[in-house]
């Protein structure tokens, strides 16, 4: 049979190595690049714009004045602009949530990657998952018809709106992230801690609280700070919820007190202030703050990350999660080029750090009183039997909050829903009539957002992964795309509005939404895109080239078919993420009633998110077609969702090397 | 010796990764359908060696070479030459099998559709050429459109010869094709390389001597970078001209 070979197309005697199909390569590196660099320049556009229209905040109110200054008043007859009891009532609420949702979140994630069965798991974490897509100002509708109503009754006070309400919203919405980053960092720790502790006799609880935890740690730490990022970022839920007021709880612990944070102010004066003005800087100030306080979150769980990355015992490989970074580089920008914004960083964090410690201190003495009072005393059979109570009991609450959300919203939603209702144009300021122009503008706002975002997100991963080493140059790009991916949505509308609406004029329109929006989900893409590239193995790619395959043709025929679920997931999520979002579109692409379709991209739309939000805020007596919209966008929404995770769970089932 | 036709050569080869020198001054000349091995303890550079005959070293950041690899009077790292196109001519078989996420038929019908093949009928020829010289036919031609992955580790391992087989190059590299495998698929792999140096040109790198001596015309020995010894196989296992080839193949290190 060898004797037989036809010479297919290696022509016999032609030796030469000289041949050519580089000029297809040529063409499509050529793309790529230029995707990586439009993705990359935007990234670093909208920091410098945002710092540009902030920076004279800083100079012509003063940097003390700003950001020590008591009294937040910008439509006072002598204007002032302190943003101490904003940023306060930021950190507050934040801590609050994390009160709530670290201890909550935690044991979550040792119930779920310890004690469920693999039916329960695989259940439960799809739950879990859902929590994290409905959108924030469904949570915020919730909290403001149900959660408000609930504190006011039962603690006797005149508004249910306060602190309280806000950091009972936000512990919710950051439960998903501390339970899936956590469980990550559980699941990664090596299977032999816990056959060695096991084995030596050591009873499933300790074995847990002595090994493995532990060992976990600095993930769930991680995991934490991630938490609190999501928190302090959050807008439309904490805005519908703490009331306002900008001032600072007296006394201090008042979790009774409204309260105003960063993210709200920026909700709720970007949309009538005069352009140019020093309020309108104040704002871009705010936002700077704003942007400066995730930063120094985000690099903190970074950091954490990276550490463990470096250690070797954590999440190693978890190529699904999008967090490890490299911020050095604009850590030294800072350094260099912003000596104040490094004090006020200082100045923030202790006082974080403080706020922190202090609530710490509590939890650690109340505890350990526990521990001597009680629990010493227990043999290890009937402690366990205490732990997985408490676990049960926390696992218990998460699921029963989601039922309530769920069930309130779904059965208070269905009776609404009409033929009438999908198909109709709202009449009497949205209390009658239908939603129809607005589930054509959300679903036009998206699809224009994706198809912005997807070519540039997916060619620029490509390129990051694929064509350039790990360099100087790649890392100072990550790290603008990570700063970036977790900069708060609201930041993206206030440069949605100074840029798109005013500075290049194309107005309140579809298009500027659609823009923002995709800018806003740009960092997404990339970032899921190169985690499914990198989780490719090289060897595939070794295998093809060996073959004398080029590098386009191995990208494309052996790289991007098993890493196309990763990609999908992620764009499948962002659409979802996209879809829901009320802070980048409330000033760029909305209004609130609308009779036609829009005729061209320079119309402005009706969205669902924002219907709902103006109709639980600003309209008395729409109850019905409340709960009809958000049950609609809700369905809209987790219906994106569960296609995500279907996708990601059949091809982790099918895909394996 | 000297009736043989040279196919590569490589000349005073030196190769660094960073600073570190992996390769020094490796001279060696490959015969036209035989099988040369390479043999060494663990980090003496075999692997090194044989990767830079289709450049893969290419694919290592802050790897730098000096000297020549020459195939048919071009040195493979002259600028000019087209590593794509070089590497259709001088495959490559792994240590790992690392089929393609794809089925059979279309993991060994991908290189040549990569090269331009579209016509059904010329790629189940191929498809079946290439299984049946890799001893895999057999075992495979009623599921062809199963996936790879399904197959054991030797099949796997036959598959992607078959794959390389496919592009019908001169040269098969092959990087410990066995390493990964249980004695039988091994044995069935060394009788498909006696069978493959009728029409190729087959370089094996290798840690197990039995091997070398199994299947190979010609010896390499390397050591710490260098190529202490080469020469036919029958004589480097009975009669090495140096004291430390001799120290290895009787065992004493390595």
């Amino acid at each position: 049979m060898v004797n037989g070979i036809m010479k297919n197309f290696n022509v016999e005697g032609e030796k030469s190595l000289y041949n050519s199909r580089c000029i297809s390569d040529l063409v499509i590196r050529g793309i790529l690049f230029a995707a990586a660099v439009f993705g990359v320049l935007t990234v670093f556009f909208i920091l410098l714009f945002l710092l540009k229209d902030g920076m004279p905040a800083f100079t012509s109110i003063g940097l003390y004045d700003f950001l020590f200054g008591q009294v937040w008043n910008p439509a006072g007859v002598n204007p002032a602009y302190g943003t101490f009891p904003l940023w306060v009532g930021t950190i507050l609420v934040t801590l609050g949530a994390m009160v709530i949702a670290a201890p909550l979140g935690i044991a979550g994630a040792i119930y779920i990657s310890e004690i469920a069965s693999y039916r329960v798991r695989s259940i439960i974490k799809p739950a879990v998952e859902l929590l994290a897509g409905i959108p924030s100002v469904v949570y915020g509708f919730f909290g403001l018809v149900i959660l408000t109503d609930w504190l006011r009754v039962t603690f006797d006070i005149p508004s249910g709106e306060c602190w309280l309400a806000g950091s009972i919203l936000l512990g919710i919405m950051a439960l998903p992230t501390i339970i899936s980053v956590s469980e990550d960092a559980i699941s990664a720790v090596p299977a032999s801690y816990r056959q060695g502790s096991l084995g030596l006799g050591a009873t499933h609880w300790q074995t847990i609280s002595r090994i493995i935890t532990p060992a976990a740690l600095s993930g769930i730490t991680a995991a934490i700070i991630l938490g609190m990022g999501r928190a302090v970022g959050e807008t439309m839920a904490v805005m519908m919820v703490t009331g306002n007021a900008a001032i600072i709880p007296d006394p201090i612990y008042n979790i009774l007190s409204p309260v105003r944070t960063l993210t709200g102010t920026l909700g709720i004066e970007m949309g009538e202030v005069a352009v140019g003005s020093e309020h309108y800087h104040a704002l871009f100030g705010v936002a700077v703050l704003l942007l400066a306080i995730t930063l120094v979150v985000n690099i903190s769980a970074q950091h954490i990350i990276k550490k463990i990355r470096e250690k070797g015992t954590g999440a190693k490989k978890n190529g699904r999660k999008m967090i490890h970074i490299e911020f050095p580089v604009i850590k030294k920008h800072l350094h260099d080029s912003m000596k104040w914004l490094k004090y006020t960083l200082a100045g923030l964090l202790i006082v974080f750090l403080l706020y922190t410690s202090i609530i710490a201190g509590i939890a650690a003495v109340a505890l350990v009183s526990l521990w001597y009072g009680y629990i010493k005393n227990l043999d290890p059979k009937k402690m366990q039997k205490l732990a997985f109570s408490l676990l049960y009991v926390s696992i218990g609450i998460i699921l029963v909050v989601l039922a309530i959300i769920l069930f309130d919203i779904i059965s208070k939603g269905l009776p609404a829903l009409s033929w009438e209702f999908l198909t109709g144009y709202p009449r009497d300021l949205g209390r009658e009539g239908g939603i129809f122009p607005a589930i054509v503008g959300t679903l036009y706002l998206v699809g224009g957002a994706i198809l912005f975002a997807l070519p540039i997100g997916v060619g620029a991963a490509i390129y990051l992964v694929e064509y350039t080493g790990e360099g100087r140059l790649t890392s100072i790009i990550r790290s603008g795309v990570d700063l970036l991916n977790g900069t708060p949505s609201i930041v993206f509308g206030l440069f949605g509005f100074a840029f798109l609406v005013l500075f290049v004029d194309f107005g309140v329109c579809l298009l500027s939404g659609m823009i923002t929006l995709g800018l806003m989900v740009l960092p997404t893409i990339i970032r899921t895109t190169e985690e499914a590239l990198k989780s490719v193995p090289d060897s595939l790619r070794h295998g093809s080239l060996a073959l004398g395959a080029t590098k386009w043709q191995t990208i494309r025929k052996v790289v991007l078919s098993p890493a196309a679920p990763g990609i999908i997931t992620g764009t499948i999520l962002s659409i979802g993420r996209a879809a829901g979002e009320t802070a980048p579109i409330m000033f760029t692409a909305v209004v609130f009633t609308t009779r036609f379709l829009p005729g061209s991209v320079f119309d402005p739309i009706m969205a669902l998110p924002y219907h709902l939000f103006i109709l639980s805020t600003n309209v008395p007596g729409a109850s019905t077609n409340q709960y009809g919209t958000a049950l609609v966008l809700l369905i809209l929404v987790m219906a994106v969702y569960s296609i995500a995770i279907l996708i990601r769970n059949h091809y982790h089932k099918s895909l394996r090397w | 010796m000297e009736n043989h036709e040279t196919i590569l050569e490589t000349k005073k080869l030196n190769l660094f990764y960073g600073d570190k020198q992996a390769l020094i001054d490796v001279d060696l000349s490959v015969y036209k359908n035989h099988v040369t091995a390479l043999i060494g303890p663990s980090g003496c550079g075999k692997s090194t060696l044989i990767r830079c005959f289709n450049r893969m070293n290419d694919l290592v950041s802050d790897c730098r070479i000096e000297g020549q690899v020459i195939y048919h009077d071009q040195n493979l790292y002259s600028p000019a030459v087209d590593v794509v196109h070089m590497r259709k001519k001088i495959g490559m078989v792994f240590q790992q099998p690392n089929p393609f996420p794809k089925s059979i038929y279309d993991n060994v019908a991908y290189g040549p559709r990569v090269h331009g093949i579209k016509d059904k009928k010329i790629l189940d020829g191929i498809v079946e050429k290439s299984l049946m010289q890799a001893a895999l036919w057999d075992e495979v031609h009623d599921r062809l459109d199963d996936p790879a992955m399904g197959l054991s580790g030797g099949q796997q391992q036959r598959l992607c010869i078959a794959r390389t087989l496919a592009v019908e190059p001169e040269i098969i590299l092959m990087d410990e094709p066995c390493s990964a495998l249980d004695p039988i698929a091994t044995a069935k792999i060394e009788s498909l390389i006696d069978d493959l140096k009728k029409e190729y040109t087959v370089i094996i790198v290798t840690h197990s001597m039995s091997q070398a001596s199994r299947v190979s015309d010609f010896t390499g020995f390397m050591y710490l970078g260098k190529m202490i010894e080469f020469g036919e196989t029958e004589k480097i296992f009975t009669s090495p001209d140096e004291e430390l080839t001799n120290n290895y193949i009787t065992g004493r290190f390595g």
